[in-house]
């Protein structure tokens, strides 16, 4: 397959995400458990105000993933980079400072940066709006990864049984047994750095608690009288697994996505710090903290990467919990107190 | 009850058999046994005679076969051997490394549970009103901070600033007390708001089930009905929820003994992984699953003290 | 009912529990009244990897290994213009005579006052006095293959009959015996009528002979010690130097305590000019050590070391590239706060050069015809290093005209290299003749494109490697940096799969041939440092001579025509010299920086009382915030409970019912 063209579809996948959930949105609203599940939710002001944020980051993520091949720099330029991208000053830079701070002579600012600048003289504001698409990306794609994995061996497991049972709780067992540090630096330590690495390796060490969930579901409904009477029925596994068990698993795997989303985009940072995150030149919120660590000890303080890009993750995280929450309130039927 | 216990750790044994497997792989899978010898022996260039003896020494040079069959043997008898990088004794640092480790992850772990209870009993008593929707937002905004972010904002505020417990250090002698502080007090921040919330949804699934609202229509006052009744049986998925964490303990958190000097197993893990000292990381994971499936055990073993409908077969 | 009563008790009994142990609560995190003794506190930042003295060969195992054991010279301590040996463990300077066939006999005579320092390793733990034998032997320890001596590759070809009495170990070790140290050793002597003078026979003049004799793996070793500890004679070094290592907990702390059986020496009382001023002479002629104790903590995040260090629970703290832009207000100079707190700051050049190297054997890249050269030399024309010092390293360096910096033999402070003065038009025309306008393949039109290859990149690595790119780029060539988890990075080296690197080189002893050995032909392959892999055998058969001459007016035009040879080639560019730079507080005194000796700690006095005044006046906790926090706990909790106590007794007067 032509290398050009995997390119440009790895480029789009965030497009194409943003696809797919709109399209399950429309088609899960038209049925009853779902449609009134999101009118309870657009009742809700708490839950408005976190779509409403997190449409905002879903749009610069989508204006992110939108982009052009620049021939004078050789480089592939975005809808961000085009309306955001700042020529870089000389170096450090405080918000709306006219001098560049942290060296000898400071020099004159040549356009206002409204965040500052980093290091290399980068516009933080336009850092943070870049760490966003790669956010969704980590979380999107470890998402992808992890939940069709999921389903498919819990499914298994749950509902057959036996040894196919006995072979994915060993698996899963022994993967959790290992430290999740360790496997997560051993994976890019072989497969090198790189968004998809990364989110492999976040995905070996998420799917087992989905995975767990699921079969735990799947054996409570395996057990029920609908199944019972189906199998007798004649009806065929396959379809039992897909046309009843599995939408009654939707609620469940759903809410855990969206919250484990967040948890996801958390630990991009952590990450960081152990050095095996995202590679330098892609936009990362945990780069920049990262990098803060050793600025809040200069003098004078330079606190504006730290202050942006944790800012920029909570706004996400806090919209994402605050979202799942709502949802799962919305959908559960016994929490409305 | 012991026969389960002997039964589920033989059960143990290929779970460790596989363990061992996938950090070989792991290990050996990204770096070859010439650039390990290599990394360990000088800080200037070896010569290849130098590396071979290395190699030799440690027995990477055997089928992977042998060294696993050698390893599970070893590891099982608790014969952890020595460091690759510092010939050090890797069960003796184990010994000196578990102590300041479970003091400051059990300082947090105690301080977070009893306070997360308490706190979900009072959102669940006040449930509704400001206090509990005040309560719930700040957990959902003490959740989405990264953790980084509370240690390094901890240490700066707390031991910086305000002073109130060393920067860096451990020395249990002087007065084990001002060294846990800090630490346990930024652990304590960084976790409780996801038990609380866990909690709190626990007592809350409690409260609406039939008995509670028999008891309240019987005249029984709401605190007597949290107290004793709801209160009881939601320490039934507390409880399982967190005694599977508690073997775990003794192997610390990396973040918060890297920032603050605590000599304990979670920063020696780490620094095992960076120095590609495998046989350190290979005792260091077996360990893991070893009190990780004390944890499960555990959990098992719990449920049936606890719930008076489950048995252990 | 229960339930109010239990909490407020508990939390009660909690607060009551955190007073009584907060009686004396400090941040001080040292054992309690160690700070008010005699101690200098100083961190490490990495853990040394073994203190065997043969083995070692860090910076940070240096800093620690030289005050124990030192060796037959160091280092003056004050004389730096230009840094010379002076006898440490020596009587006398040793003899040198030419053998018949070519090659050199040094005989070395010892002081005869010298003892090991008290240890269990020895009967009744007293340490014993040192002969000839004792410094034959460490020698031993070098030739041993399984030890891993990191000069082998210097001496194995020098030295008579170093290989086979290495082989010979290696013989011995494969037939399960114990390595023969009993066995004599041709190329390292005994003296049979004086204990105290042994010899070494090379096959070779080589005058660098001296510099190896001022580091601590020449020390003299106790045999006692290697066979008592075995395994653990890298974490339990024993040596006749002032200090001896009391105690040592791995990745946490090490602590030295004055050998009470160190032979006498004295501080020295002569200096640089400036140094009288500066209150360097001060304790002039007094017993050394000054200090009792030193402490070294390993603390492992710069961020908790600057602040302990500004808190004064580290006495003083030495800075690197790493940690430049913590420690210094921008202009490189102490900030008001720190100037009143009293610190200190001191700098010098290092003996070091940080350097771009192309690999030569890189087919974009590498190569000798003309057009190459021009590409190279264009690159050398818009590296900045006043720039990148003064972004990257808060000015603490200076710009490298050549690879040998300023106190070694060769060095020249009026030369300007040809390609280093930046200019980025001269540049831009040199890569147009090089085939390459504006940068560009001119067969496909695209950048020509530049990998940096690197370790992992730290924060200070990013600023680094962005400067230099955004440098390199005004040439209009496109600039990767390749960074690579470390292990990875160096088997690139090794195997010279790199494209071009930033790379440092620090001096192992200040002669010209430790430099310009960087890019000697035979030093390319696996565990050589020519990283450039530059082959040029002009330069090689120069090199050759260079190496076994003394310092000379011939060496030194030997000299500066290898680097005219290697300067057209610009396979190597000079980058800058770094500085190292200490920090230390009012405290401490006697911090001058010595560019390449390691046992500086030995000369540290520390004034207990002051430090004592400070810690106390600076670490005074601030209250207020958690009272603050209390209050608007207790504010925000009490209206609820109104609330509640209101709703209920609405309830109960309106019977019951459900919620």
């Amino acid at each position: 397959m032509n290398p050009n063209l995997l390119h440009q579809l790895y480029n789009l996948s965030p497009v194409a995400l943003v696809g797919i959930a709109i399209f399950i949105f429309l088609r899960a609203r038209q049925t009853p458990l779902w449609g009134e599940a999101f009118r309870r939710l657009a009742r809700n002001p708490s839950a408005r105000t976190a779509m409403a944020v997190i449409g905002i980051y879903a749009t610069i993520g989508l204006a992110d993933s939108v982009g052009w091949y620049d021939a004078a720099t050789q480089e592939r330029r975005t809808v961000i980079d085009a309306i955001f991208e700042r020529k870089p000053e000389r170096t450090y830079s405080a918000p709306l400072a006219e001098m560049t701070t942290g060296e000898a002579k400071p020099q004159k600012i040549r356009e206002k940066h409204i965040l500052g600048t980093d290091s290399i003289g980068a516009d933080v504001f336009y850092r943070t709006l870049k760490g966003v698409r790669t956010a969704f990306q980590i979380g999107g794609m470890t998402v992808l990864i992890v939940t069709p994995l999921a389903l498919l061996l819990g499914l298994t497991a749950g509902y057959y049984g036996k040894w196919r049972d006995d072979v994915i709780t060993y698996i899963y067992t022994v993967l959790s047994s290992v430290p999740g540090i360790l496997l997560q630096i051993a994976m890019v330590l072989v497969l090198g750095k790189g968004i998809i690495q990364i989110c492999l390796a976040l995905g070996i060490t998420r799917w087992v608690g989905l995975c767990r969930m699921v079969r735990g579901e799947t054996i409570k409904h395996r057990e029920r009288e609908y199944v019972r009477s189906a199998k007798a029925l004649g009806v065929t596994d396959m379809v039992i697994l897909v046309r009843h068990i599995l939408p009654n698993l939707l609620p469940v795997v759903i809410i855990s996505t969206t919250l484990g989303f967040s948890n996801l985009v958390l630990s991009e940072a952590i990450l960081s710090y152990l050095g095996v995150g995202v590679p330098d030149n892609v936009g990362s919120w945990g780069n920049m903290i990262d990098a803060a660590r050793d600025e809040l000890a200069r003098d004078p303080v330079i606190w504006w990467n730290l202050t942006a890009a944790t800012g920029a993750i909570t706004g996400l995280a806090l919209s994402l919990n605050l979202f799942g929450d709502a949802l799962r309130d919305a959908v559960d039927p016994r929490l409305r107190s | 009850m012991l026969r389960f216990v002997l039964r589920r750790l033989l059960q143990a044994i290929p779970t460790l058999l596989g363990v061992l497997t996938l950090t070989w792989f792991l290990f050996f899978g990204t770096a070859s046994a010439e650039s390990i010898a290599r990394r360990n022996l000088s800080s200037k260039d070896p010569t290849p005679a130098q590396v071979q003896g290395w190699i030799k020494e440690h027995g990477y040079d055997q089928p992977p076969v042998v060294q696993l069959r050698k390893a599970t043997v070893d590891m099982l008898m608790f014969k952890f051997g020595k460091s690759d990088a510092t010939k050090e004794d890797i069960w003796e640092r184990i010994r000196q490394g578990a102590g300041p480790s479970i003091m400051v992850s059990s300082t947090i772990f105690i301080g977070t549970v009893l306070g997360a209870v308490l706190v979900a009993v009072l959102a669940a008593a006040f449930r509704g009103t400001y206090i509990d929707k005040t309560t719930t937002i700040l957990c959902v905004i003490m959740m989405s901070v990264v953790y980084t972010v509370y240690v390094i904002g901890g240490q700066y505020f707390l031991s910086k600033q305000l002073r109130y417990g060393p920067i860096w250090g451990f020395d249990p002698a002087s007065g084990l007390f001002k060294y846990i502080l800090v630490p346990s007090a930024i652990g304590f921040a960084a976790g409780i708001a996801t038990e609380i919330r866990l909690y709190r949804t626990f007592l809350l699934d409690e409260i609406s089930q039939d008995y509670v609202r028999t008891a309240r229509a019987k005249g029984v006052s709401e605190t007597r009905i949290l107290a004793q009744h709801v209160l009881k049986n939601a320490l039934i998925p507390i409880i399982t929820n967190t005694v599977a964490v508690i073997p775990g303990l003794i192997l610390g958190g990396l973040l918060l003994e890297n920032f603050f000097g605590i000599p304990g197993l979670g920063s020696y893990l780490f620094e095992a992984l960076g120095s590609n000292d495998f046989s350190v990381v290979r005792a260091m994971v077996f360990l893991g699953t070893l009190l990780y499936i004390f944890g499960l055990i555990m959990t098992d073993i719990a449920y049936a003290i606890v719930d008076p409908r489950v048995r252990i077969d | 009912m229960t339930l109010r009563i239990k909490v407020p008790v508990a939390i009660t009994a909690l607060a009551a529990a955190m007073a009584i142990s907060n009686i004396g609560c400090t941040n001080n995190p040292y054992p309690a009244g160690e700070s008010k003794r005699n101690v200098h506190y100083l961190n490490f930042g990495e853990d040394p990897k073994s203190l065997d003295p043969t083995f070692s060969f860090t910076t940070v195992e240096s800093n620690v290994l030289d005050v124990i054991t030192p060796s037959y010279f160091r280092y003056h301590y004050l004389q730096q213009n230009p840094v010379r040996l002076v006898l440490n463990l020596g009587t006398k300077e040793p003899t040198r005579t030419r053998t018949p066939d070519g090659g050199e006999v040094w005989t070395f005579t010892v002081r005869k006052d010298l003892r090991f320092s008290n240890d269990v390793c020895f009967p009744e733990s007293k340490g014993r006095a040192i002969t000839a034998a004792d410094f034959i032997y460490s020698w031993k320890r070098m030739a041993d293959p399984k030890i891993g001596y990191p000069l082998t590759g210097v001496f194995e070809d020098n030295v008579i009959g170093w290989k086979e009495y290495a082989a010979a170990f290696n013989l011995d070790r494969k037939g399960m015996a114990d390595p023969n140290y009993d066995k004599p050793f041709p190329g390292v002597t005994a003296d049979p009528n004086d204990p105290y003078t042994f010899s070494i026979h090379l096959k070779r003049p080589y005058p660098q002979l001296r510099f190896i004799m001022a580091m601590h793996h020449t020390t003299p070793q106790a045999r006692e010690a290697v066979e008592h500890y075995n395994d653990e004679y890298a974490r339990h070094p024993v040596g006749c130097g002032a200090y001896k290592l009391t105690s040592y907990t791995p990745k946490q702390r090490l602590v030295l305590e004055r050998n009470e059986n160190a032979p006498s020496d004295i501080y020295p009382t002569e200096g640089d000019p400036g140094d009288r001023e500066a209150g360097l002479l001060d304790d002039a002629g007094k017993q050394l050590p000054l200090t009792d104790t030193l402490v070294f903590d390993m603390v492992r995040e710069s961020t908790s070391s600057w602040n302990l260090f500004l808190q004064g629970y580290l006495d003083e703290t030495t800075l690197n590239a790493n940690n430049f832009q913590q420690a210094m207000a921008s202009n490189g100079m102490l900030s008001p706060q720190m100037q009143e707190m009293g610190i200190r700051l001191r700098r010098a050049q290092q003996s070091a050069v940080y350097y771009v190297s192309f690999n030569m054997k890189d087919p974009l890249w590498g190569g000798y015809t003309p057009e190459k050269r021009k590409l190279r030399q264009a690159i050398s024309l818009v590296l900045d290093s006043q720039e990148f010092i003064d972004l990257a390293l808060q000015g603490n360096g200076t710009p490298a005209q050549w690879m040998l910096p300023a106190g070694l033999f060769g060095y020249d402070n009026e030369f300007k290299h040809p390609y280093r003065t930046v200019d980025v038009e001269r540049a831009k025309k040199l890569i147009a003749d090089a085939g390459y306008p504006g940068g560009k393949d001119p067969k496909t039109g695209e950048r020509l494109v530049m990998n940096i290859d690197c370790a992992a990149i730290t924060a200070a690595a990013r600023t680094q490697y962005g400067i230099l790119k955004r440098q390199i780029e005004r040439v209009g060539v496109k600039v990767e940096i390749r960074s690579t988890p470390g292990s990875i990075f160096r088997d690139k080296l090794i195997k010279g799969s790199h494209q071009s690197i930033l790379y440092g080189w620090f001096a192992d002893y200040p002669d010209p041939e430790n430099f310009v050995f960087l890019l000697y032909g035979l030093n390319s392959g696996p565990g050589k440092p020519n990283y450039a892999y530059y082959e040029n055998p002009e330069y090689d058969k120069l090199f050759e001579k260079v190496r076994d001459m003394d310092d000379s007016p011939e060496r030194l035009t030997l000299l500066n025509q290898m680097r005219d040879m290697a300067i057209e080639d610009s396979a190597w560019i000079p980058f800058y010299h770094p500085e190292v730079v200490t920090m230390s507080h009012a405290w401490v005194a006697n911090t001058k920086v010595h560019p390449i000796a390691r046992d500086v700690l030995l000369y540290r006095k520390i004034d207990n009382n002051l430090r004592a005044q400070k810690q106390a006046e600076w670490n005074k906790p601030v209250w207020w915030p958690l009272f603050a926090f209390a209050g608007i706990a207790l504010a925000g909790i009490i209206p609820g409970v109104i609330v509640v106590k209101r709703r209920v007794n609405r309830k109960l007067r309106a019977g019951g019912g459900a919620s």
